[in-house]
């Protein structure tokens, strides 16, 4: 036993120095593959980004009120008799003086011009009152100031102010006759609501004539995740249409529309790895045909076709794990951290950043190393039975 | 000829290799001819809006309505044929992931200003004559097993009725079939009256308006005439000819158009890669026949001649066979039940493809073929 293995070690380190004289079809297949891992992880890491973006948006200790079927927050309309309404019900959380911490918002969309394209874009346009500033946790006003009551004022996401034009500090902007000034920039620490405007709900209310109408209703829990005391309370009016979920359920839901993204870039990637195995098996019989002399020497000094077997399977693995490193590695350059903006759930735009987690990374070497076992098994079963008079003919 | 026959008993002298070679370039084109009908799909509402139809939005966004009041007014602007206005609904069948595009019309005036969604002259009449009649189009009434004279509930999750529900009955009076292949035929369109009395919020507004003008040359001046017309008013205009509208609209996506043409890019980079690799390996194993052929008296540009036609013949098969693969794929997915627009593998896709085949085989050969050419026929020899 110890004879063999040290047989196969003999043989892959043989196999493996004698690489650079099969040069140039090693880095064929090497780069196959690492073409096929990183439109892959392109794919993936953008379906990731874009669900950990809105996962990242909700939080569970919010409840968000929205029109039973609405789907998105665009599509939800509250009259001021339902938020008045819902504000008294049992399990919201109260403040110092005893009142029910929430926050009633309206959604609107006005056009941007997307740096990208240059072409106009829907951002999406919160109404919203201090309290739903301090509802929000990570709102952090990184330049300038909060927007002030009554006033056409709009703070600015930063995800916005990556992805659109026109919207520095201290700009004025103009939504059909109206015009805004910006007066603060806000992060939420990577999380869609950065894709937004915010602006005072009154003013908005008033400028949109909107009435005393909002859109959604976010309540602060008593106790996170607990939304059945509320559930119970609109279920007991027949005159409240409602649906109320955490805000972290509302958000994963609509993180997971590009899920079809992830499976695409599957489909693609197989397909191409299917391409890639093609030039994997090549560069493999080439291989073992070109050192088939060598392998029957071998067998007729009395090595074992195990470590023929072995010595060509690792060869193949080898080239196809450096060729899904090196895919990994021009992946993570080329597209992590990579800002993009697609329209959401809600017909805006949602700006997200391409993430390349480790988890996907091992996806793509899983993906490599596939392609060089299968790559490599029918070679090496070749390889394991090149007859031994091969060693004393000439030529190949 | 005899070179033909040549040609072809050296592609076919290692079958394995002959095997993985044309696999990887039938992987390349299959890959190919299935991401451009999906991007020729995606772009369709682009190559196929009207040059005649301008659309009419409110300036802060589309999604922003308009007073009804306008569509008098843009009516009676010069050299504007036909006009309709269209509200969206939010309308879904059964289950609210099944959302569809469904508008409110101006039935009577709508079909002229889209006159692609074809319908009979009868089934035109009896939309006209029954309010709750809908007219949807052939893939959407596929999707959901709808047929002529179908009774049918559809929901809104924007808007509810008056009497507090959120269900609308309608009745299904026509399948419309689009005017070219790829025409959406994906909506629903029902009429204003209906929507307008019995939904809950009130409104005499419109969401946007869709005209034709009597000529595109005259875009120019009836979008100014327009816009200028809402100035300064509290519901401002936008007027963009449909052709910008829809590619703007595609643009909020995202650059599908980049994505696939690199993910195309990247597969047949790899695919060069691997065929012109195992194209100069066969030609290298080779040195010594093409060294006896020379001396035989085969002249040096026929031998470069055979040795591309080889990569050529090889790129063609496994390319044609590649699009075969991606026409039977584009099927399928047609067939399946998602919502997609029509996928077509046509003459366009063909001859592009064609090139790239052609363009494969050249690059691949070349250099093997000018190897062959130059070499001197002593080293070919000496090194066998």
């Amino acid at each position: 036993m110890r004879g063999s293995s040290s047989q196969i070690a003999t043989v892959v380190s043989m196999n493996l120095r004698s690489l650079p004289q099969r040069l140039w079809m090693s880095l064929a297949a090497v780069f196959a593959v690492s073409v096929v891992v990183a439109v892959l992880l392109a794919f993936l890491a953008m379906a990731q980004g874009f669900e950990k973006t809105l996962a990242g948006t909700g939080s569970d200790a919010v409840a968000i009120v929205t029109r039973t079927g609405s789907q998105s927050e665009l599509n939800s309309v509250l009259s001021r008799d339902t938020v008045n309404s819902i504000a008294t019900a049992p399990g919201i959380a109260r403040d110092a003086n005893g009142d029910p911490v929430y926050s009633a918002e309206l959604y609107v969309i006005v056009d941007g011009i997307k740096r990208s394209s240059r072409t106009e874009a829907n951002i999406p346009m919160r109404g919203i009152s201090m309290a739903g500033l301090e509802l929000r946790e990570q709102v952090d006003i990184v330049e300038g100031r909060a927007f002030e009551p009554g006033r056409n004022e709009i703070v600015v996401g930063q995800g916005v102010q990556r992805e659109f034009d026109g919207f520095r500090l201290g700009r004025e902007i103009r939504f059909g006759k109206t015009t805004w000034e910006v007066v603060g920039v806000f992060s939420t620490g990577g999380s869609a609501f950065e894709s937004e405007l915010w602006a005072d709900a009154a003013t908005v209310q008033t400028q949109f004539q909107r009435g005393s109408s909002f859109q959604t209703m976010r309540l602060q829990l008593e106790a996170p995740g607990e939304v059945a005391p509320i559930q119970e309370f609109i279920d007991s009016d027949p005159r409240l249409n409602l649906d109320v979920q955490t805000e972290a359920d509302f958000f994963a839901a609509q993180g997971r529309a590009l899920s079809g993204i992830a499976i695409f870039g599957w489909a693609i990637s197989i397909i191409m790895g299917l391409g890639a195995l093609a030039g994997a098996l090549n560069t493999m019989y080439t291989s073992v045909a070109s050192r088939a002399r060598e392998i029957a020497t071998l067998r007729a000094i009395g090595f074992g076709n195990t470590s023929a077997f072995i010595g060509t399977l690792a060869e193949s693995t080898v080239l196809s794990i450096v060729g899904g490193i090196v895919g990994a590695g021009a992946a993570f350059l080329f597209f992590d951290g990579l800002s993009t903006s697609t329209l959401g759930a809600s017909f805006t735009q949602v700006v997200f950043t391409f993430e390349l987690t480790p988890e996907l990374f091992r996806n793509g070497i899983l993906l490599a190393l596939a392609i060089g076992l299968i790559g490599g098994l029918f070679p090496a079963w070749r390889a394991a039975r090149v007859p031994v008079v091969m060693a004393f003919s000439g030529g190949e | 000829m005899k070179d033909l026959y040549l040609v072809f008993k050296n592609l076919t002298r290692k079958k394995m290799r002959l095997f993985l070679t044309l696999f990887a370039t039938f992987i390349a084109f299959t890959i190919f001819g299935t991401l451009t009908a999906f991007q020729k799909a995606f772009d369709s509402g682009v190559d196929l809006a009207a040059d005649d139809r301008l659309i009419v939005v409110n300036k802060i966004n589309f999604t922003q309505v308009l007073p009804i009041s306008y569509v008098n007014r843009i009516a009676a602007v010069d050299d504007v044929e036909a006009l309709t206005h269209l509200n969206w609904f939010g309308g879904y069948y059964q289950d609210p992931r099944n959302q569809m595009g469904m508008f409110a019309v101006d039935a009577e005036n709508f079909l002229d200003v889209y006159p692609e969604l074809l319908v009979t002259d009868e089934e035109r009449e009896s939309w006209f004559g029954n309010r709750q009649g809908l007219i949807a189009g052939e893939s959407i009434a596929k999707r959901f097993g709808w047929e002529k004279g179908d009774r049918i509930p559809v929901n809104s999750n924007i808007f509810s009725k008056r009497d507090g529900s959120t269900s609308w009955d309608f009745d299904v009076v026509a399948i419309y079939q689009g005017e070219e292949e790829q025409t959406d035929t994906s909506s629903v369109y029902f009429h204003y009256e209906y929507f307008n009395e019995t939904q809950s919020f009130g409104g005499d507004f419109v969401g946007f308006i869709g005209l034709r003008t009597s000529d595109p040359s005259r875009n120019e001046a009836v979008i100014t005439e327009i816009d200028d017309m809402f100035a300064n008013s509290p519901a401002e205009t936008e007027t963009v000819p449909e052709k910008a509208f829809n590619k703007a609209f595609l643009e909020q996506i995202g650059n599908l158009s980049l994505i696939l043409t690199s993910v195309v890019f990247a597969a047949f980079f790899v695919i060069l890669v691997i065929v012109g690799n195992s194209m100069m390996l066969s030609i290298r194993e080779r040195t010594a026949e093409i060294g006896v052929m020379k001396t035989l008296g085969f002249t040096s540009t026929r031998i470069f001649r055979m040795v591309l036609s080889e990569s050529l013949l090889l790129a063609l098969l496994g390319g044609v066979l590649g699009l075969l693969a991606s026409r039977l794929l584009v099927v399928l997915v047609n067939e399946a039940p998602i919502q997609l627009p029509t996928l077509v593998v046509d003459g366009r896709v063909w001859t592009d493809a064609l090139l790239f085949m052609i363009g494969l085989g050249f690059v691949t050969g070349i250099v093997p073929a000018v190897n062959a050419l130059r070499l001197n026929i002593i080293t070919a020899l000496s090194r066998g």
